[in-house]
């Protein structure tokens, strides 16, 4: 059975940078963070969100910052790829063959930490924290809202959550299961249990004491962690032929996916298990690496974390290595975890759309063990782009490769 | 202010219902509120009126019964 090439035609984002795709990816390319420190001194890389365009108060009962975030990106997709409120009021568009592909690390945390802020005060828990907090809400909320009856999923795969989630909704539309899907991912955990926890890893950044903007510095010598971020990113995926037949907009094609599991060690990054999985994504795509021109690492500037993704593209790339070029824009909008691969699935996407690559910030001084083609400084406006990819790699050894094709 | 204006304020201030719409008799539900909404209503109420609902079947559908039942619950407790 021949499969059915899957067009992007639709993005929204809720971003540390802003909440519209151009801004953020217009920011990434200026190389802009935002990243800062908090009075508490974390430094994160937080979003200005104001829920109260996509829900009444009434609504917010219940709905998690986590869930608010998904629904304002997932219907700004919706309306960017014209997917309006009659959109299955034809004979050809069937609700059930439309589909939402959720990835989130951890779901509602806000929730979670209210709940237990109050249980251990003595007090009452909420009583929506339940529905708050479970993983799924945020794809339930979605499929609420544009009226999806076909399949409505939620994947928690750490890191690369949101990325197996797209690649997922584009493996449906591919086999012809579906023709039709929201696929991204939502993550807000930057509240201050969490945070905690994360801290006590001990693989958060330091700040940078002159400029706490730099503090996330993949693949420098002076690279010390990741910077939590937040945020959302969807994306409608549409059946090409049917994309085309519209009219839409088509911003570029998701041509492959790779999965693999290191099957190694909890958190600890291993070489071959994403060799694999990058191989198998340009395989699906029947792309040789030579083909493609910028990838969007997964690069969250912990130490072991940068050198084996640095390892393993160039085992990939070999001799194609100098004419490609890899940034992680997590240097400037953090580390959105389960949220991560969708953003930077977005940010890949406009880099094709716009024949733009943004750059890996904050990396004056390359370790001389990530000695990748980086993009240094401002944005390389002059590529010729043909195809990208987005890598994410998360603990627990998953990791999930998209890549993508540009489409004229 | 009695315990009427009270929850008409409360609703307000937690749902952004307009006060003056509200009138005491009618469903909670005809303003909106779902079994969820209601649900987070009750919890705010319990709290700002320092009073436990039980959990048998109330009135509770509309103002004027809860109002009732706060007003109950609260000259029990002072008893």
């Amino acid at each position: 059975m021949s499969r059915r090439r899957v067009a992007i035609t639709g993005l929204g984002v809720v971003a540390p940078q802003g909440n519209h795709p151009d801004i953020v990816f217009n920011a990434l390319c200026s190389g802009q963070s935002a990243i800062e420190r908090r009075a508490d001194n974390a430094v994160v890389a937080p979003c200005r969100f104001d829920p109260s365009p996509w829900f009444t108060r009434m609504q917010l009962a219940g709905t998690d910052r986590v869930s608010q975030f998904a629904v304002a990106a997932a219907e700004s997709a919706r309306a960017d790829a014209g997917w309006s409120s009659d959109w299955f009021n034809t004979d050809h568009r069937a609700p059930e063959r439309a589909g939402v592909y959720v990835g989130t690390g951890f779901g509602g945390a806000a929730a979670v930490e209210e709940a237990y802020r109050r249980f251990h005060r003595g007090e009452r828990v909420p009583p929506l924290s339940v529905i708050g907090a479970m993983a799924n809400a945020p794809a339930a909320q979605i499929a609420m809202r544009a009226g999806i009856t076909g399949p409505v999923l939620t994947y928690s795969v750490a890191c690369a959550s949101s990325s197996v989630a797209i690649a997922a909704g584009a493996k449906d539309i591919a086999l012809g299961d579906i023709d039709v899907a929201l696929v991204g991912g939502s993550e807000a955990l930057l509240v201050a249990g969490m945070i905690a926890a994360w801290q006590a890893m001990q693989t958060l950044a330091a700040p940078r004491a002159d400029d706490a903007s730099a503090s996330c510095r993949p693949f420098s010598a002076s690279r010390t962690g990741l910077v939590l971020g937040e945020g959302a990113a969807f994306m409608v995926l549409e059946e090409l032929d049917a994309a085309r037949e519209r009219g839409a907009r088509v911003y570029a094609e998701i041509a492959g996916t790779g999965l693999s599991c290191d099957a190694s060690h909890l958190t600890k990054p291993d070489a071959d298990g994403q060799v694999k999985a990058m191989r198998a994504a340009l395989a699906s795509a029947g792309m040789s690496p030579a083909d493609v021109g910028y990838c969007n690492a997964h690069g969250t500037a912990t130490l072991v974390g940068d050198v084996v993704e640095a390892e393993s593209i160039k085992r990939v790339w070999g001799d194609a290595l100098p004419r490609l070029r890899v940034s992680s824009t997590k240097s400037m909008h953090g580390h959105l975890l389960g949220a991560a691969g969708a953003l930077e699935a977005l940010v890949t996407t406009l880099a094709l759309y716009r024949q733009t690559m943004p750059p890996n910030a904050h990396c004056d001084d390359v370790d001389p063990a990530c000695d990748l083609p980086l993009l240094h400084g401002s944005a390389d406006r002059d590529a010729t782009l043909n195809a990208a990819i987005s890598n994410s790699f998360a603990f627990g050894g998953t990791n999930s490769v998209l890549a993508f094709r540009r489409v004229d | 202010m009695n315990t009427l204006d009270e929850l008409k304020q409360l609703l307000h201030d937690r749902f952004d219902v307009d006060a003056a719409t509200l009138d005491p008799d009618t469903p909670l539900t005809q303003y909106g509120l779902d079994s969820l909404s209601l649900a987070e209503l009750m919890f705010t109420v319990e709290d700002y009126f320092h009073v436990d609902f039980p959990s048998t079947n109330q009135d509770i559908d509309t103002l004027r019964g809860l109002g009732k039942l706060i007003d109950g619950l609260r000259l029990a407790k002072a008893a």
